[in-house]
């Protein structure tokens, strides 16, 4: 990508202080199971995964913008493929970020983990659906009603790609 | 003969990793050792603090166990996954149609859960009872369990809409 100044490494813990930031602004929450009262204890969680080196912070002129993050498999049967989360901060959005991010996710997932898959669920309406179709990902189940925001039921797509 | 079923309670736990440790069962779990099953019981039983976990009795004795994934985030409350587990000897004897219909009322009645949900892995036997109790596939996952080299089995979602 050609955003000046971007960059990508790996996340830090201390790269929870930024995502709580960006999920504090509005409907933000809306694309994640969890409302922002509630963000604490899966915010953790996800960045917990950056001691593994199975997370990466985007970063714009030295300022972390995006967090994705693979979630690896506890048992030794699933572990060759994860899934992922990804969160852009609001105000870096349409630059080409998540794509980066997303292209760079896969390539750990498949260089440093040798993983064999990696999928992503995705509550609807959500821009990231046409960015990880665009990376070849496809869908494999969707169920409708998965999730409930202030009373009104929306979907939840499933979407993997393999590598081999 | 008489099939019951309560709410599951601590000393169950022992129980499960029994069940799971049972010959060819592992197969259609995502447990490959001793370690995971116990990980795995462990946190299906701490659902029972909230009463998500229900336990069958033949004539009294534990039979097997079902467990509610109830969701900690308010927007996901009103669905649920679900597993369940029959001890191999009681396989047959209407054990799993008990136990799973008591646990949609409880997931109904006492939860207000309305789409129940399962992850099952394609050639399960089980996959029969939830047809018959109403499931439905929504979708499938390929290659979900890798057993050896390149042995793979295929994740199947089914859901049923309680309300």
């Amino acid at each position: 990508m050609d955003l000046p100044g971007f960059d990508i490494r790996y996340s830090e813990e201390g790269d929870l202080s930024f995502m709580e930031g960006w999920f504090a602004e509005p409907h933000v929450c809306d694309g994640f199971p969890f409302t922002y009262e509630e963000r604490e204890f899966p915010l953790k969680n996800w960045i917990g995964f950056s001691k593994y080196k199975a997370s990466l912070t985007g970063m714009v002129e030295g300022q972390p913008v995006a967090v994705g993050t693979l979630f690896l498999m506890p048992y030794r049967k699933v572990a060759h493929h994860s899934s992922f989360y990804l969160i852009v901060d609001a105000k870096w959005r349409r630059k080409g970020i998540g794509t980066s991010m997303v292209k760079n996710l896969l390539h750990l997932a498949q260089v440093r983990f040798r993983l064999e898959s990696v999928h992503v669920e995705i509550f609807l309406p959500n821009p990231l659906v046409s960015v990880v179709k665009k990376v070849g990902f496809v869908p494999f189940a969707e169920q409708e009603g998965a999730i409930k925001i202030e009373g009104k039921l929306a979907s939840r797509l499933l979407l993997e790609k393999f590598f081999v | 003969m008489t099939i019951t079923t309560r709410f599951s309670e601590e000393a169950d736990e022992k129980r499960l990793v029994e069940w799971l440790l049972q010959p060819g069962i592992m197969h259609w779990f995502p447990l490959a050792d001793l370690r995971e099953v116990e990980d795995a019981a462990r946190i299906w039983m701490s659902y029972i603090k909230m009463k998500g976990v229900l336990t069958a009795l033949w004539d009294g004795t534990p039979c097997g166990t079902a467990l509610l994934y109830l969701s900690p985030y308010k927007k996901m409350a009103h669905q649920c996954l679900f597993a369940i587990i029959v001890d191999e000897k009681f396989r047959g004897k209407k054990v799993g149609t008990q136990l799973l219909t008591d646990l949609i009322s409880l997931a109904q009645e006492t939860h207000h859960i309305e789409l129940l949900h399962l992850e099952v892995y394609e050639g399960n036997p089980a996959t029969r009872l939830y047809e018959r109790l109403g499931f439905v596939e929504y979708g499938r996952e390929r290659h979900f369990i890798k057993e050896g080299k390149d042995h793979y089995l295929t994740k199947v979602m089914m859901q049923k809409v309680l309300s």
